[in-house]
């Protein structure tokens, strides 16, 4: 079988990934997105936590983290369909209305 | 001592995961992007079935593959996003700070990782529907019901933020159950005319319209 710790740095890879892309990306479909990978490290890493513990209450913390996910894509795509309409732009640095 | 397939397999799910976010992170085009992340959703559903979870892989293809990035690829095939224009960044200083709070996170990951203790897993068989099922509708009802109420929430706020609404008038009032639409939805002719008309049924909305009046009277003759 494969060590745990081999999982948990692929997860911790992945969700630097996500980290990294939130960051220096611009779109706000991609840092949704990105936002979305990191929440599959984390599950991954309670996969491997569920599976090696042997123990299920991990995988449905999963089942609940894509519950959670899935609305957050119902709203964050409404908001940023609204954002759209009203600014006729994706960028997240035109929408600065709120910054001091 | 490792074995090989599931080291092989690991391997090359793990190393498909991994450039599959790459290039996620890479592609300015937002629709490859996407592919890329639906990518990283097969390989990781691949992983799950090598950690004995195959209820969860199944979810997370059906679910994630599925239907958020459907949604996705629906959005941006919607909002017709081009690639993303090549701007100066307003914050200049910010793509080396995420390279470099990139290295800090793995630095720290790699130590926690160093100072666990290697131990020798059991083979278990915990992802069966059965045990998934028996443990969400027992011990964890309460979260599960949570659950739904925050899909309600997500269900209204998303209605609420793509309705598009007629302009009211200061003084208006709305009677609970009564209808309120613009004049363009319920007269074509009045083309981009958004003035609330305000009424409890069609008939209604057709008599304070003054339409159809005519064609019920030859109804009824």
């Amino acid at each position: 079988m494969i060590p745990l710790s081999w999982y948990l740095a692929l997860s911790a890879v992945l969700f630097t990934i996500g980290v990294v892309g939130v960051i220096i990306k611009r779109n706000a479909i991609s840092m949704f997105m990105c936002i979305e990978l990191m929440l599959n490290a984390v599950n991954l890493t309670f996969v491997a936590f569920s599976s090696y513990f042997n123990d299920v209450t991990g995988q449905l913390f999963v089942f609940i983290v894509m519950t959670v996910a899935a609305a957050e894509a119902a709203v964050g795509l409404g908001i940023i369909i609204t954002v759209f309409r009203n600014r006729e732009s994706l960028d997240v640095d035109d929408a600065s209305l709120l910054k001091f | 001592m490792l074995d090989l397939i599931p080291t092989f397999f690991f391997v090359l799910f793990g190393a498909l995961a991994v450039g599959c976010a790459l290039s996620m992170v890479v592609q300015r085009n937002p629709l490859y992007s996407a592919i890329s992340l639906i990518g990283v959703f097969v390989s990781l559903a691949c992983l799950y079935v090598m950690l004995a979870a195959p209820f969860i892989a199944a979810v997370q293809v059906i679910v994630y593959a599925g239907a958020i990035m459907v949604l996705v690829v629906f959005v941006i095939m919607l909002l017709n996003v081009e690639e993303e224009v090549q701007r100066p960044l307003r914050l200049r200083y910010l793509v080396p700070v995420a390279v470099a709070l990139a290295f800090v996170l793995i630095a720290e990951v790699a130590f926690m990782l160093s100072s666990i203790p290697r131990q020798n897993p059991i083979p278990s068989n915990v992802g069966s529907t059965l045990s998934i099922g028996s443990g969400l509708f027992t011990e964890y009802i309460l979260p599960f019901e949570i659950t739904s109420v925050l899909i309600l929430m997500a269900i209204v706020g998303a209605m609420t933020l793509a309705r598009r609404t007629a302009i009211l008038s200061p003084t208006a009032r709305v009677v609970p159950g009564a209808q309120v639409l613009t004049r363009q939805t319920v007269d074509p002719r009045a083309v981009g005319d958004a003035t609330a008309v305000e009424s409890d049924t069609t008939e209604e909305a057709e008599r304070l319209m003054g339409l159809g009046s005519k064609a019920r009277r030859s109804d009824g003759e």
